[in-house]
């Protein structure tokens, strides 16, 4: 569904004043939340992400554990165990915060002629792309978006680092997004550089 | 340039598919010699029909054996002294280096014919010779080792040899299927034998054209041209590589191709008088020599600006470069023989001695293996101590007191003839003694600079410059306009050039000098630590004193930090072991990106990171206040920060959302 702006901030204050000289401003977030579903597609990616770990750490614990090499000293060879396990804890902690404390982070905005994101969860960055200097406006969605509905556009720039990704948007709003965005880019462009 | 077509256009068969082959050992200085534009493999098998065919003619195939005989003696004699000589590629004998110059001048008369049409040139027969050779220049240790440790026994000699003949049949296939048109609005190059491949540039979004040619290549007078376009995609630096075409066609290149871009885009330069004052340094003359010939072709084939200036048959000789009537050669920079002392300043350069000492090493360790280390060993064992010890000591000092020497030596041999010149819109700058290497940056294009510099030329106000330029691959050594020099030398130049940056850099909080301090000192602290627990004494120390060290290191990195605008351009500033000030144009901010980790949350510190379309792409003021920062950005470009900017109430509850 698509997320309307519930936690909008009104945007009544349209055009604020940065607060004066005093050199000080404040960036306020983004309008928009990603679609809730996305926080499905971070927990389930974090989860395949973590099985297979799992099973990686799991398949040495065991090499340590029973076979019989030398150089392993018995000390590490007979607590293989508590790595897989220690591993799964962390997995499972992060599973069970991360998406929705990221969901809480990523907002998005397109302004007039900007971009506005935030992403993040511990750290965050805060982008700002003008439209006019788009160059490509990608939109894709993997296997596991596609059961969740929901797409990743990313935006780029003439710059690596001005490009900006926004995941876990509505499928249908990110399309209808990524064609707006290219048209206005088309009549808005100049170079791009 | 016209001088080529002229060249080719009395002669009758130029319509034939098949100059190739004669031309092989003459047309270097023609820069191919035209070939039908229609028919980029019909030309292969055919015998000389061409032009000049030297009188030797041989089989198609014949022609790559034959080459590599013909070279020798070429690298024999001349390197830079012959210079239309050797252009000319020294088999070719018959009047042609004269049908050159003769051609010259009528050449301009000539121009006609490139003008709509396209006409497709080849790459220079040697490099036949040249891209086998430099392929087999990185295979030789591998190969030479491999034959030594075989005992050269024959099987391995006839692959090697076997190698060889093929890697010669890939040059001859590479040049035979190896097509370029200039066209008026593209450059198209095809190749490929098996699997074709067609690169069509569009003239407008070429964005530079680079000439390099190593000692190599000057010694068969010719070089490597690469055509820098604007890649669609980000990321994408594909662009075209003509891998040895004669020296003069590469100078004829590079003008032609910058020059129907201006015209392209609209900015034709307006027909100054060149200035062309400057002498060149010994150097930078006699490397263009090769080019000279080249150059003096003026105008494009299109024959535009020819007719703007007759060129002086006197020019010809000199500088390629300054021979052309239309455009406004001014040149910026000519290196002074003593900032070449600077390279001892520099601390990738004072490492030098070692890296050779390495490399030698590695080389006798490779080729002679065993026996130089036993050899080695047994001395060491058997020599008397004091003596080692003297030996040790002397050597290691004569090292150290070599290293500025050295530094200073392989400076000057990268940076020889340094000159920057402004040339149609576009900046040029040229250096090197054996490798020349010569980039053409346009104007429009360079978004800004940077200014490099590190602790030692620090304390001789010393400063290197660098362009940020746009689609500019391999920026490190490409994007170089400047040798490191004295600041207040530098700068005026950089202000004649492009623009100064002129304003004062906002100092960063205070925590971020607790940040830089953590970063330089922690690892190090708790490496010793970690090291004096365990009992590992020298690691102790030696991170000891590494931790010490990098209380000075974080202070200066922190005195480093800064940020400023002065109403046109934005400049930050990090670093201390290689600190650089980057300044852009304001209109080339094409973004801002924020960032902030749990730690620099804490005392409200983020990295801005001004996000460029050219040279890194971004250039980040590192722990600045976050506040500040918003501020700033707004500042530089309100239109894109402002509609983001929180009022005073949501700004508090800015805290709210991010629970």
């Amino acid at each position: 569904m698509n997320t309307p702006p519930h936690d909008a901030i009104p945007p009544s204050g349209e055009s604020p004043e940065p607060p004066g000289s005093a050199g000080v401003a404040r960036l306020r977030p983004p309008l928009r939340r990603v679609s809730g579903r996305a926080i499905g597609v971070w927990t389930l990616r974090l989860l395949f992400g973590a099985v297979f770990n799992l099973v990686v750490l799991s398949l040495i614990a065991w090499a340590a554990g029973s076979a019989p090499w030398g150089w392993i000293p018995d000390r590490v060879s007979e607590n293989a165990w508590m790595l897989p396990v220690a591993y799964s804890v962390y997995a499972l902690a992060k599973i069970a915060i991360v998406p929705s404390w990221r969901y809480r982070v990523h907002r998005w905005e397109v302004g007039d002629d900007v971009i506005y994101t935030r992403v993040g969860w511990i750290s965050r960055a805060w982008q700002l792309v003008p439209v006019n200097r788009l160059q490509t406006v990608d939109h894709t969605q993997g296997w596991l978006e596609r059961i969740f509905d929901v797409a990743t556009l990313k935006v780029q720039t003439a710059s690596y680092a001005g490009s900006s990704t926004i995941e876990g948007l509505d499928s249908e709003e990110a399309r209808r997004l990524s064609e707006e965005l290219a048209v206005r880019a088309g009549t808005l462009r100049d170079d791009a550089t | 340039m016209d001088r080529e077509h002229g060249q080719h256009e009395p002669d009758p068969d130029r319509s034939g598919p098949a100059a190739s082959e004669p031309d092989a050992p003459g047309d270097g200085g023609a820069g191919g010699w035209v070939a039908p534009g229609s028919t980029p493999s019909g030309a292969l098998p055919e015998p000389h029909t061409g032009q000049w065919s030297p009188p030797a003619s041989e089989p198609g195939p014949g022609t790559a054996p034959r080459a590599p005989q013909g070279r020798p003696p070429h690298p024999g004699h001349h390197v830079p002294p012959d210079g239309g000589d050797r252009a000319q590629g020294q088999p070719s004998t018959e009047g042609q280096p004269r049908s050159w110059w003769g051609e010259d001048s009528g050449g301009a008369h000539a121009p006609v014919v490139g003008f709509g049409e396209e006409s497709a040139h080849q790459l220079s027969p040697r490099s036949m010779v040249v891209g086998p050779i430099n392929q087999l220049r990185s295979l030789l240790l591998p190969v030479l080792a491999g034959l030594v440790v075989g005992g050269f026994n024959p099987w391995l000699l006839t692959a090697t040899g076997l190698g060889v003949v093929a890697l010669l049949i890939g040059g001859l296939v590479t040049w035979k299927t190896f097509r370029y048109e200039v066209g008026e609005e593209r450059i198209e190059i095809r190749k490929g034998l098996i699997r074709r491949s067609r690169r069509t540039i569009p003239l407008e979004r070429v964005r530079g054209v680079d000439v390099t040619s190593t000692l190599l290549h000057r010694m068969l007078g010719v070089a490597v041209v690469r055509i820098e376009a604007a890649a669609g995609s980000v990321g994408d630096t594909e662009d075209g590589k003509l891998d040895a075409v004669s020296a003069e066609e590469a100078e004829r290149l590079r003008r032609v191709l910058l020059h129907r871009k201006a015209v392209l885009t609209e900015r034709g330069t307006p027909q100054g008088q060149g200035v062309r004052e400057e002498r060149d340094t010994g150097e930078g003359e006699d490397v263009r020599d090769g080019g000279g010939p080249g150059g003096s072709g003026t105008s494009g084939p299109e024959g535009r600006d020819g007719a703007g200036s007759p060129l002086p048959a006197g020019a010809v000789p000199t500088a390629a470069q300054d021979t052309d009537g239309a455009d406004d050669t001014v040149t910026h920079f000519t290196m002074p023989g003593s900032w070449y002392l600077y390279g001892a300043l520099s601390i990738g350069y004072l490492l030098t001695p070692f890296v050779v000492l390495a490399t030698l090493f590695g080389m006798v360790q490779q080729s002679a293996g065993e026996m130089a280390t036993d050899f080695f060993v047994d001395w060491v064992t058997t020599a008397d101590r004091a003596f080692l010890v003297l030996f040790g000591t002397v050597s290691v000092a004569v090292l150290v007191l070599l290293m500025p020497v050295f530094a200073v030596v392989s400076y000057a041999l990268t940076h020889w003839g340094f000159s920057l010149r402004d040339r149609d819109g576009s900046l040029v700058a040229e250096r090197g003694l054996f490798t020349r290497r010569s980039v053409t940056l346009e104007k429009r294009r360079i978004r800004g600079y940077e200014l490099l510099d590190n602790p030692l030329e620090r304390t001789r106000g010393a400063v290197g410059l660098r362009a940020i330029v746009t689609g500019l691959g391999d920026a490190a050594t490409r994007a170089v306009l400047l040798p490191v020099g004295p600041r207040s030398r530098v700068e005026p130049v950089v202000d004649r050039a492009l623009a100064l940056f002129r304003g004062p850099l906002t100092r960063h909080p205070r925590a971020a000098l607790y940040r830089r301090l953590i970063r330089s000192v922690l690892p190090f602290a708790g490496v010793a630590a970690a090291a004096a627990v365990l009992d590992v004494t020298w690691l102790a120390v030696v991170a000891g004193i590494l931790a010490l060290l990098g209380v000075p290191l974080g202070v200066d990195r922190y005195r480093s930090l800064g940020h400023g605008y002065d109403g046109e351009r934005v400049s930050v500033r990090s670093g201390s072991l290689s600190r650089s000030q980057a300044t852009v144009e304001r209109s080339a901010v094409i973004g801002w990106t924020w960032t902030q980790t749990l730690f620099q949350r804490r005392s409200s510190l983020a990295d801005l990171q001004v996000t460029v379309g050219a040279g890194k792409g971004g250039y980040t003021a590192m722990d600045a206040s976050l506040d500040e920062s918003v501020d700033f950005a707004a500042r530089i470009t309100p239109e894109m920060v402002r509609p983001f900017l929180a009022t005073d109430e949501d700004g508090r509850d800015r805290d709210g959302d991010r629970a």
